[in-house]
């Protein structure tokens, strides 16, 4: 089962990085993030241009469990879940991924 | 009478004789420093003038010579004008007084002749204003003025030893004055000893006094068994600018006893050979154990080789500074700040530790 998990979790991309990051700094600030969240930040960071991109990554994040969909009508909510929380510890200690800010959540001051 | 202009003129011109001495300035603070007979405050419009003098600046000194034109144009008539070329007062009404000396239609008598005193700044110690005051100064109005054959003997004495010898302002004024009146009072000798040989008397020395050329004097102990160059050229004046070929010459020599008189014919042979007859004198003075001789030398210079002298070390400043502003000269490198990206890097550092979010998952039980 680890050997899995670390198969799964080394296969993630930079912007797979970002959106668990996002998830778990929404989650710690207390605010809602959903997916016209991320593809804005994703954006903003020029990570992608289309929010097809945006919807792939968070996608495949939710199919390997990583991230928890809620409901709140059309305006989907992440979360991350223990899984994610155990990639996001992966990708820290063995990527050189660098946390980079949330226009959503930190503004632009 | 002597005319002191500015302070150092009018501080060397109260203490060089015990004639009676009018002074020029245009500070009341400065004039009341000076003790003189007569005081004399040129009016000039700038208040930093009246309360300060004019420093360095001569065109302060310029200016003020209008309201003082007239009474100075008369006082100045056969008397001894002391000034300094590098101030702003002395420098500025000496520099108008000249160049009316120079523009006069008729020449001037010989008694009515200025001789002039100047003090010259010492080039490697005093400011680089003084030296560009001298050297406009030199090469105007004093080059004019001897051109034009209207001035008196000029008398170049230098700050110099004043510096090397570290020597207090008002002693070494005295000793300027000392040596002045050495050379004044040869006259007086003449008519005061018994006469041995030769004579200058009061006309004599009034006549060479108004000679439009350098003079350099100077005294000391003569020793009639020693070649009389040698003694000379170890005695010149170190008060004043060494002097050039000898045009005129003038000596006076005071024995103690009558003994030996022959021996001034070699003085005589040595400044014949330069075609120069001097006028001399030998007297008996009682009073001394050597003998002694004082001794002017006229020679002509042409104020623009002084002024190329003057030029020289001015010209070595200029270089100096320059040189020394260039190796203060740091170029600096241009920063051009990104505030995007600058704001993104202080992001990354101090606001997304991710090790922050990890604690966080941490606390509530994620991991």
């Amino acid at each position: 089962m680890n050997d899995l998990f670390e198969e799964q979790a080394s296969l993630l991309k930079e912007p797979h990085f970002f959106v668990l990051y996002w998830t778990a700094k929404a989650e710690e600030k207390g605010i809602k993030y959903n997916i016209t969240n991320v593809f804005d930040d994703l954006k903003y960071i020029g990570a992608t241009r289309t929010k097809q991109s945006a919807v792939s990554f968070v996608d495949s994040l939710y199919s390997l469990c990583f991230v928890g969909i809620s409901g709140d009508g059309n305006r989907k909510n992440l979360y991350i879940t223990k899984h994610g929380a155990k990639a996001l510890e992966y990708l820290i200690s063995n990527t050189n991924y660098k946390p980079k800010k949330s226009l959503f959540l930190e503004g632009s001051k | 009478m002597n005319i002191g202009i500015g302070g150092a003129g009018s501080k060397l011109a109260s203490i060089s004789s015990d004639a009676e001495c009018a002074i020029v300035n245009v500070s009341e603070l400065e004039l009341s420093k000076v003790d003189a007979k007569q005081k004399i405050l040129a009016v000039t419009h700038s208040a930093r003038g009246q309360l300060r003098g004019s420093g360095k600046n001569p065109k302060i000194g310029k200016e003020a010579f209008t309201s003082i034109s007239e009474k100075l144009k008369q006082l100045i008539k056969g008397n001894i004008l002391f000034t300094s070329t590098g101030g702003g007062t002395g420098n500025g009404i000496s520099t108008e007084i000249l160049y009316h000396l120079s523009k006069l239609e008729e020449a001037v008598k010989l008694e009515d002749k200025t001789m002039l005193c100047l003090i010259l700044p010492y080039l490697n110690r005093e400011s680089y204003e003084y030296v560009e005051n001298t050297i406009e100064f030199l090469g105007g109005p004093v080059s004019s003025a001897i051109d034009s054959g209207n001035t008196g003997n000029i008398v170049l004495f230098s700050n110099k030893l004043k510096f090397e010898g570290r020597i207090p302002e008002h002693s070494f004024n005295k000793m300027i004055a000392d040596s002045l009146n050495s050379f004044l009072a040869i006259p007086v000798k003449g008519e005061m000893y018994k006469l041995l040989d030769g004579h200058i008397d009061f006309e004599d020395f009034d006549l060479y006094k108004s000679k439009p050329y350098f003079n350099h004097f100077t005294q000391f102990n003569w020793n009639p068994d020693q070649p009389f160059e040698e003694q000379l050229k170890a005695n010149f004046n170190s008060l004043i600018l060494f002097p050039e070929r000898t045009i005129e010459a003038m000596f006076l020599i005071e024995l103690p006893t009558a003994d030996k008189i022959s021996k001034f014919y070699d003085i005589l042979d040595y400044f014949s050979v330069d075609n120069v007859t001097p006028m001399y004198g030998i007297v008996h003075n009682p009073e001394l154990k050597e003998p002694q001789i004082t001794v002017s030398l006229l020679y002509s210079r042409k104020p623009r080789e002084l002024v190329e002298d003057f030029k020289k070390v001015s010209d070595q400043y200029t270089r100096n500074r320059i040189k020394k502003s260039l190796d203060q000269h740091v170029v600096l490198q241009s920063h051009k700040l990104d505030k995007m990206n600058e704001a993104r890097r202080m992001v990354e550092e101090n606001g997304n530790n991710a090790g922050d979010v990890l604690g966080f998952l941490k606390r509530v039980g994620k991991l």
